[in-house]
């Protein structure tokens, strides 16, 4: 299991278009993936889950990956949040 | 994605005098005037004309080959001359290769009119319409029997009054959602095969083939008459495509919408079809789903989009910097 803390970035936050694009980054994928966020944690293939998180800048989220290609998913999933979602 | 073969593509063909008084003498109360000896002449443009110029006698740009439309002016035109005067005009007029001639507003032929147009083997029609309604009215029918169509492979099927068609691989189950949208009250236009007809400028309509109606294949069992089946309700003979629904086995590389927000669609004819991949997997009922992109197209139509109502929550949400509360803030002595 891989666990890892993500800044959001960004200056508009994790809204829906990049949440709906990590979810699908993580759909390629079969390791389980979960976000944390102030006591809420929720599956990272869920798209209503994780725009409940409404993640705006600066906030601080925990990801675990759990499963055979947990390094490859953590990898693409990441970088993307280290791109600040290509919006910066 | 699906695509529409080059070869699947027809324009409506020339029809002849017959089939056209068939299709509209009872439709738009037009009666026969002349003799039927005119009857195989083909109309081939969807076009109306009224010939007031070429009576007068400028006949250099003369759209003959249309359905010649002769209202209260050019019969009144007619009517002012002489007898002699009259019926060398209308030798000139017949002389052309005119498909039918229509007379609107009840006029009566003039003097003479009739055993010319008997002699030139050209059919004249009355018509108690006036001219504005009879060119809309027959305008409409021609543009149907003229217009590009194409055929499809896929179930077309009326499910809340929005025109659903299932598209997708073979033996993937297109005539199996069909039957259960029938068996839930929904109505099929047709499976299998489908020719998609274009209205105006960004309507398709759907129907099936006159040796197809209403007939459906599931694989083990053979055919099935669904109205002899399930009653009349259960049928409709055309249908407005509004949805393409693609059915797939679910395929990792493949990407699904997940918010409703990306809207695809697809081009059939120069027509932009809303367009919704669909992966099949154990338990997914796609009769349902089904049931409901009906539904949610019908409420965007109205003016609520769900995606777009959670987008705009999720916004407001990520300006005000609130942390994610429980949706109820307290739960009130209620343990129920």
């Amino acid at each position: 299991m891989i666990e890892t803390t993500v800044d959001i970035i960004n200056k508009a936050g994790l809204h829906t278009r990049p949440s709906a694009t990590i979810v699908k980054l993580a759909a390629r994928h079969k390791a389980e993936f979960f976000i944390s966020k102030d006591g809420l944690r929720i599956n990272g293939k869920s798209i209503i889950g994780v725009m409940t998180l409404a993640a705006g800048q600066g906030s601080q989220l925990v990801l675990e990956f759990d499963g055979p290609d947990e390094q490859e998913m953590a990898n693409e999933i990441l970088d993307y949040f280290k791109r600040g979602f290509d919006e910066l | 994605m699906i695509t529409i073969d080059k070869k699947a593509v027809s324009q409506g063909q020339p029809i002849n005098v017959r089939h056209f008084y068939e299709n509209v003498s009872g439709r738009f109360k037009i009666r026969l005037l002349s003799d039927e000896s005119g009857f195989d002449r083909l109309i081939k443009d969807q076009n109306l004309h009224r010939p007031g110029l070429a009576l007068a006698g400028f006949v250099d740009l003369f759209s003959y080959a249309r359905v010649q439309i002769f209202g209260n002016t050019e019969m009144r035109y007619l009517l002012h001359l002489d007898d002699e005067a009259r019926e060398a005009v209308l030798h000139r007029i017949f002389k052309f290769d005119l498909p039918c001639i229509i007379l609107t507003d009840n006029n009566e032929p003039v003097p003479g009119m009739i055993e010319l147009a008997n002699f030139y083997h050209i059919p004249v029609f009355g018509s108690q319409y006036s001219t504005t309604k009879l060119v809309y009215l027959i305008g409409d029918f021609l543009d149907d029997q003229f217009s590009v169509r194409c055929s499809l492979h896929g179930s077309f099927v009326d499910v809340y009054g929005v025109g659903i068609m299932f598209v997708g691989k073979s033996g993937i189950g297109k005539s199996e959602v069909a039957l259960d949208l029938v068996e839930r009250g929904h109505r099929l236009v047709s499976d299998d095969v489908t020719i998609l007809t274009k209205k105006g400028q960004g309507i398709l309509m759907g129907a099936g083939t006159s040796i197809n109606k209403h007939f459906l294949e599931i694989r083990g069992l053979g055919l099935i008459n669904v109205p002899k089946m399930f009653g009349v309700r259960s049928i409709r003979y055309q249908k407005r495509l509004e949805i393409i629904v693609e059915l797939e086995i679910w395929d990792d590389n493949s990407s699904y919408d997940r918010t409703g927000l990306e809207g695809s669609s697809v081009s059939i004819l120069d027509v932009d079809i809303p367009y919704v991949k669909l992966p099949i997997v154990p338990g997914k009922n796609i009769t349902v789903i089904s049931e409901i992109i009906s539904l949610n197209y019908l409420l965007k139509h109205y003016g609520y989009d769900a995606a777009k109502d959670f987008m705009a929550r999720l916004d407001r949400q990520l300006k005000d910097g609130q942390t994610i509360t429980r949706g109820v803030t307290y739960f009130e002595h209620d343990f129920e």
